[in-house]
């Protein structure tokens, strides 16, 4: 029996949980911002047809967003993180197997669900997800998931295809590789794209039909793999369940510059403290911390500054003190006075289980306790009265007030608080 | 900096447990009913079908009171319900989102007020983009 993998993907995902609630928006242009309101990072179709760019910097797009009355709004993660959950609970009930693979994306297994009509199928998914959630979908559908991918791309494209496009028939396969960029392959960025170019692979077609001996040597296997899906033979399982992450990573963009040593502490110290309660979160300890600091990039003006430092820890750890502790060397090594610090942040990598046995470091300096740097049974109890009672317990070097982000315009909590409930009229 | 949780649909709501029923407690032979006590009554139970279609929103204005939706009351709306004539619908009327009751007449989809003073709205477009959610609950704070 042919594999069919699904693709569904929530087009213009945290425009459209906006609109749910503002049915005034609909077909007006709509963006939203980043965590501090500093670029754009989800466009709807009439802002993406002004050509504003993903990602750009709200300030080198002001005066179109002013021309065109743009509607902005600051993200939202509470109601996306629950608008998401909802369109994932509706797609349940559509494959045996799925794969949550992003907020608003997710694969489903369809291999023998809708063998006569999966065009169909594919229909009703879509129609389904925007009566349960209001949220619009495309469905792209292979054999493969770098082919349900590339179907979806196709999907969201043309509009003709209504939304849905199945690329389980060879020949319609060749016919839409052919069209499709390379870059535009899952797994393709920018670099690889461009090394792909030069060596006269323009196409998803062209590289579809390279021998994948050459890809591997010439790239990576993972490339190489990429050649086998393209051409329908399935190398990417489905992940049922969202493998832990390798690397935690907690950073923002500040509002107003910072310029003091101890204000960047205070805020790395806040980043440091939700890494530590995420990778307690996930059972692990971490072996190595990393602290990052910048000026900003679009600044050409004023004088340009970019650190970043790592330290291995002798013994791996999850307990905020002694990350704490680290990312204070760290900062001290790395911070010049004089600049106007725009960014920071602070990585956790290297991890190991906390129910593996530690391994005591040949180098760690003598007597060195592991319970010093490893408080687990007090950190737990910090997290849980946290959970219940939000930022009951914060550690000092976090500062008073927690205030790295601002927000200018952020819509109701609509389905998590009483308070902001959607207003209807009756008249 | 900001956080934020993961708040699921409730696939599994959370409980509110009311006991249906309970022994007093007393320093002596246990009561026989004590026994019996395993269920508790969940208001998501009787109020929400499919979490994740189900959301809840607040009236504003008295043209439905005919319908028993007054001021502030908690509306619950399941947005998964085929719109059938009869039901009290959502709908984003102006871009406004608007309580009506959907009715059938003169061979075409008609938006109503419990009142009167408004004229019946006749739906020329697709019902799937006019209606936003059906009615089935009212919460009303007595």
């Amino acid at each position: 029996m042919q594999t069919r993998i699904a693709l569904v993907d929530c087009n213009n995902f945290y425009v459209s949980c906006e609109r749910v609630f503002r049915p005034d928006l609909i077909g007006k242009p709509v963006a939203v911002l980043s965590n501090n309101d500093g670029c754009i990072v989800a466009r709807s179709k009439e802002v993406k047809d002004l050509g504003i760019k993903m990602g750009v910097p709200l300030f080198q797009v002001q005066q179109l967003v002013n021309r065109h009355k743009i509607h902005l709004f600051s993200s939202n993660y509470t109601l996306y993180a629950n608008m998401s959950a909802r369109v994932m609970a509706t797609l349940e009930a559509f494959a045996p197997s799925m794969e949550v693979y992003s907020i608003d994306e997710a694969f489903l297994d369809l291999t023998g669900v809708c063998p006569s009509d999966p065009i169909a199928y594919g229909l009703l998914i879509k129609k389904a997800v925007f009566r349960a959630t209001g949220i619009p979908v495309c469905v792209g559908m292979g054999p493969t998931k770098t082919l349900a991918k590339l179907a979806n791309f196709a999907a969201k494209k043309w509009p003709k295809t209504q939304g849905v496009v199945d690329l389980s028939d060879p020949e319609r396969r060749e016919k839409l590789l052919r069209i499709v960029p390379v870059g535009e392959v899952w797994g393709i960025g920018r670099r690889t794209g461009a090394k792909l170019d030069k060596l006269g692979i323009h196409s998803a077609w062209d590289l579809a039909r390279q021998p994948e001996k050459r890809i591997h040597t010439l790239f990576t296997v993972v490339l190489a793999r990429t050649v086998m899906e393209l051409n329908g033979t399935s190398c990417l399982a489905l992940d049922e369940i969202a493998p832990d992450k390798q690397q935690i990573i907690c950073s923002r963009s500040f509002k107003q510059p910072i310029t003091d040593f101890e204000g960047l502490m205070r805020a790395l110290a806040r980043f440091c403290a939700r890494a530590a309660e995420k990778l307690r979160h996930q059972q692990a300890l971490s072996h190595r911390v990393t602290v990052f600091i910048r000026t900003s990039p679009f600044k050409p003006d004023a004088p340009h500054y970019e650190r970043a430092a790592s330290q291995h820890l002798a013994l791996p750890s999850q307990d905020t003190r002694h990350l704490l502790t680290v990312t204070r060397q760290l900062l001290a090594a790395i911070f010049k006075p004089g600049y106007h610090y725009q960014k920071a942040g602070i990585q956790l990598d290297h991890f190991q289980p906390i129910t593996e046995k530690q391994q005591l470091d040949l180098f760690a300096p003598f007597g060195a306790d592991p319970n010093r740097v490893n408080n687990t049974a007090l950190m737990s109890a910090m997290d849980q009265v946290n959970r219940r009672f939000p930022h009951a317990i914060t550690l000092a070097a976090t500062g008073l007030v927690a205030s790295t982000s601002s927000q200018g315009a952020v819509s109701p909590q609509y389905t998590t608080s009483w308070r902001d409930l959607p207003k209807v009229t009756c008249q | 900096m900001t956080s934020f949780t993961l708040l699921l649909p409730n696939p599994r709501p959370l409980r509110l447990p009311l006991p249906l029923f309970s022994g007093k407690v007393a320093a002596g032979f246990p009561s026989p009913a004590d026994d019996y006590v395993e269920k508790t009554l969940d208001l998501n139970e009787l109020l929400v079908q499919k979490p994740a279609a189900t959301f809840f929103v607040r009236a504003q204005g008295e043209s439905m009171l005919g319908a028993g939706i007054h001021p502030d009351d908690i509306l619950v709306v399941d947005r998964s319900l085929e719109p059938v004539a009869g039901k009290i619908v959502i709908c984003a009327l102006n871009g406004e989102l608007t309580v009506k009751r959907l009715a059938r007449g003169n061979g075409q989809w008609q938006l109503r007020a419990e009142n009167p003073a408004y004229p019946d709205i006749a739906v020329h477009e697709d019902l799937e983009m006019v209606i936003w959610g059906v009615v089935t609950n009212v919460i009303h704070a007595l």
